[in-house]
């Protein structure tokens, strides 16, 4: 009950904010520009068949797409607890009967919405590449799925970031660094370790890539036989990319999500030395006679 | 009854509150006085759960309440000394959001924020953009949603601050109207005349400590040593200020601007009027018979309590 009010209204005010319609509008704006180019300069007089026109234009959009969730899902969550601070609000939500979890999450659970909003309206691009064929529905939903998970590590670790830190500007730009250094970290080490990428039978550098978005999203392409990405083994059992980052990442979101819901509420730290006082055994007392 | 027991609140190096101990009776308008950095929002913030006191006891109704958040949140409404609001919401939606989080089921969240509008005097502004709204307005509109649950005890911390007269008139008759609800009402300021005709008791705090608590007159008494009358004669003012040097419990007897004399009186309201009766039985032509406001009289108290504090 308590959540969905906090939800409600979380909505109502990101919905009626200008800034929202104009993100929206320059998002497909971004995705159909650069598709129409795509489609202009590679036709069939270029050597291009309708199939690969559909398997090129669905490779563009699938990597601009993540990008751009990249970039603009952690402004949905950055400022949503140190915003409510700011804004001097915080108190009469910590004066109510919103539990830390239903704080945390009704906030995350808004700002993926508008991120999933996003998702969604650029539907109708992505269903322009079924018209020239060259991609399955299978290769689609995987697609989709990692985008999804993307926006939620995203938006859970700029949530994270906005309870941890006082203003909103710095948990901003912490949250977008974090984005930068997800993303091109694996390939920095690889290249400062002069590992042998691509990756097939090298053990170091399937772990430094095992929660890396770029990676699981060339995972879902059919790259043939002797595709140079390997599959991540556990326990016998075969995992593509795009499954370990998956469980990766929704594991770092548990994590965050529980710190979040732990640091949300005043005196994070005196609560825990509270709580580690209650947990340790008392000194046995002897009795003496 | 509200009973506060040797509340201690360390911040670091500084001390905000060190052992300050109060009795608040149920359904009273208790005006917590000091200077900026008293401890009075510190101890507000207590009472609201925001913040918890480094040793003592808090006790609402006989039960101890300073580890018991939910209890808290469920008995008091809070108002802070700023508005927060949400600026692209209505009058309507705000309060319903409110209510919403305090757990009032959806069916019954219309019928209590129309209530609340109306006690407000905000109804004819339901649907209006609170940010469209007036200082003195959403001032208001904060003190209903602090009502949203209604709860026993409010708790405002500097209501009156920023408003103009208008406001505050209308803020102490709704504060009035609150108490004949049965709520208890606790509100920290420095503006001591709102204070003082508003309040049923007060405390004065300094330093984070208790220099005097009771009902207004039972303060400004014990500590200024009375109160303060003034007394216009048409005539006979060497005689009426020989004649009331002679009455116990008159002090301190001077003349301004000829015809209008000042005294200090300890004493309640019956000798007060023996006062009177002797002036006129004796002749002297009273013109005006004035104790002044305890308001201006608790400033002068507060004041001199006060003196050389600095504000933080």
């Amino acid at each position: 009950m308590t959540f969905v009010a906090l939800l409600t209204k979380e909505l109502r005010l990101r919905l009626r904010r200008e800034r929202t319609i104009w993100v929206l509008i320059s998002y497909l704006l971004v995705m159909t520009l650069l598709g129409f180019l795509f489609i202009s300069r590679n036709n069939p007089s270029n050597g291009y068949t309708v199939s690969t026109l559909g398997y090129g234009l669905y490779t563009l959009l699938v990597f601009v797409q993540l990008s751009l969730i990249m970039f603009i899902t952690p402004a949905f969550t950055t400022t949503s607890i140190n915003g409510e601070k700011e804004r001097q609000t915080f108190d009469l939500l910590l004066c109510s009967r919103l539990s830390a979890f239903e704080l945390v999450a009704g906030k995350l659970v808004a700002g993926l919405a508008n991120a999933f909003l996003l998702i969604a309206a650029s539907i109708p691009l992505f269903s322009l590449v079924f018209f020239f064929g060259g991609v399955g529905p299978a290769q689609v939903l995987q697609t989709t799925l990692v985008f999804i998970v993307t926006a939620i590590v995203v938006g859970t670790f700029g949530l994270f970031c906005s309870t941890l830190l006082k203003r909103p500007p710095v948990s901003t730009a912490i949250a977008y660094m974090f984005c930068i250094m997800w993303v091109i970290t694996p390939w920095l080490l690889s290249f400062l370790l002069q590992l042998n990428v691509p990756f097939n039978n090298n053990a170091q550098a399937t772990l430094i890539f095992i929660g890396n978005p770029i990676l699981a999203m060339i995972s879902t392409f059919t790259l043939g036989p002797g595709s140079p990405l390997g599959s991540y083994s556990f326990y016998g059992t075969s995992l593509a990319p795009w499954i370990t980052f998956i469980i990766i990442n929704l594991l770092l979101t548990i994590v965050l999500l529980l710190l979040s819901v732990w640091l949300v509420k005043p005196n994070p730290i005196g609560r825990l030395s509270r709580l580690m006082e209650k947990r340790r055994p008392k000194d046995k007392v002897v009795a003496t006679t | 009854m509200i009973k506060i027991q040797h509340i201690y609140k360390s911040y670091r190096k500084v001390d905000a509150l060190k052992g300050l101990s109060l009795q608040i009776p149920q359904g009273s308008i208790y005006g917590l006085i000091g200077p900026n950095g008293a401890g009075k929002t510190t101890l507000i913030r207590i009472l609201a759960a925001l913040l918890t006191p480094t040793r003592g006891e808090v006790w609402f109704d006989g039960e101890e309440v300073v580890r018991q958040p939910a209890l808290i949140q469920r008995k008091v409404g809070y108002m802070p000394d700023f508005f927060g609001v949400y600026p692209d919401l209505t009058a309507v939606e705000y309060l319903e959001f409110y209510a919403g989080i305090h757990g009032i089921p959806r069916k019954k969240q219309a019928s209590t924020v129309n209530d609340l509008l109306e006690l407000v005097d905000l109804s004819s502004r339901r649907d209006a953009n609170v940010e469209t709204l007036s200082r003195g307005m959403k001032q208001r509109l904060c003190l209903a949603r602090a009502l949203v649950h209604d709860p026993e005890i409010l708790l405002l911390d500097e209501p009156a601050s920023g408003l103009d007269p208008r406001a505050r008139v209308e803020l102490r008759e709704l504060m009035r109207t609150l108490q004949g609800m049965g709520k208890t009402i606790i509100i920290s300021s420095h503006i001591l005349l709102e204070l003082a005709e508003m309040c049923t008791d007060i405390a004065i705090i300094q330093g984070g400590q208790l220099v005097v608590s009771g009902d207004v007159e039972h303060v400004t008494r014990r500590i200024g040593g009375g109160r303060q009358i003034e007394i216009r004669v048409l005539e006979r003012v060497p005689e009426t200020t020989a004649l009331l040097k002679e009455i116990e419990g008159i002090n301190n007897v001077t003349s301004e601007n000829g015809d209008l004399l000042q005294a200090e009186f300890t004493g309640d309201d019956r000798a007060l009027h023996s006062v009177l009766a002797r002036l006129i039985t004796e002749g002297i032509p009273v013109v005006s018979f004035a104790p002044r406001s305890s308001g201006g009289r608790l400033e002068e108290v507060f004041m001199s309590i006060t003196e050389g504090s600095s504000p933080s």
